[in-house]
């Protein structure tokens, strides 16, 4: 994503030329926005050696990264993309129920907790992943595993 | 003392022109989003999002979870062109 908005841009240009052949193929992931938003802890808990890889590579390559990092970016994509067909394959029922929730209240987490915790416990049981929001304090119980959400249109427990 | 009905006659045309004109403006926005609730306060993140979105899919709303994207969809990524002013 480029860092500003394009400013009063009239076309866009879509270049169709294919890579070159020497750098490998990656498949794309086809998720959108919302399963994308739904899966993400996941992804962070199965990928995060990944993504980290990926960023310190980023960070070292002194804005060169776009090319000498793709072997890290494939890495990246392809973990993600694991985790996404293993949550459609185990937990497909509560992935769907939780990203459409989702899709229906403007991709805000603290309307869907009910769906969100069905899907938490089923990844948890089937995949092993567990969500954890980082930087929680240890002394306070995580947003998510609160019942009651403070802004949700919800009044009440939500599970 | 009865008020003539005729009195009340431009207070029906008032209150059928609001309905008529909410109810028009519901069915577009209803029709625009596909069923769902509308996006809103979304971020430059949000709008890029529902871009790519898009370029999946092929409507406005519409979601999917597959874990591999449609052929081409690599490919269709567009660079948004500026004017240049200097």
């Amino acid at each position: 994503m480029a860092q500003r908005e394009p400013q009063f841009n009239q076309q866009s240009l879509i270049d169709t030329t294919p890579m070159p052949d020497h750098i490998p193929k990656v498949e794309e992931i086809g998720a959108t926005s919302a399963p994308l938003y739904s899966a993400a802890y996941f992804i962070g808990d199965r990928c995060k050696a990944y993504n980290d890889d990926f960023m310190k590579c980023k960070q070292e390559s002194n804005g060169r990264g776009e090319v000498e990092c793709l072997k890290e970016g494939r890495k990246v994509t392809r973990c993600a993309a694991s985790v996404i067909k293993d949550i459609n394959t185990h937990c497909l029922k509560q992935f769907t129920a939780h990203w459409e929730c989702l899709e229906n209240n403007n991709h805000q987490l603290w309307e869907c907790r009910g769906p969100e915790m069905k899907l938490n416990n089923c990844v948890f049981e089937k995949l092993g992943l567990k969500k954890e929001i980082p930087g929680t304090p240890e002394n306070v119980v995580p947003v998510h595993l609160r019942p009651k959400q403070m802004y949700s249109n919800h009044i009440g427990k939500q599970w | 003392m009865g008020v003539p009905f005729e009195a009340l006659l431009p207070f029906g045309i008032i209150i059928g022109s609001f309905t008529v004109g909410s109810a028009g403006l519901w069915v577009v926005k209803n029709y625009a989003n596909e069923g769902k609730k509308a996006r809103w306060n979304r971020d430059l993140w949000d709008r890029v999002m529902m871009e790519r979105d898009y370029r999946i899919t092929g409507t406005k709303r519409g979601q999917s979870s597959n874990h591999e994207a449609p052929k081409g969809f690599e490919l269709s990524n567009p660079w948004k062109l500026e004017k240049r002013i200097f």
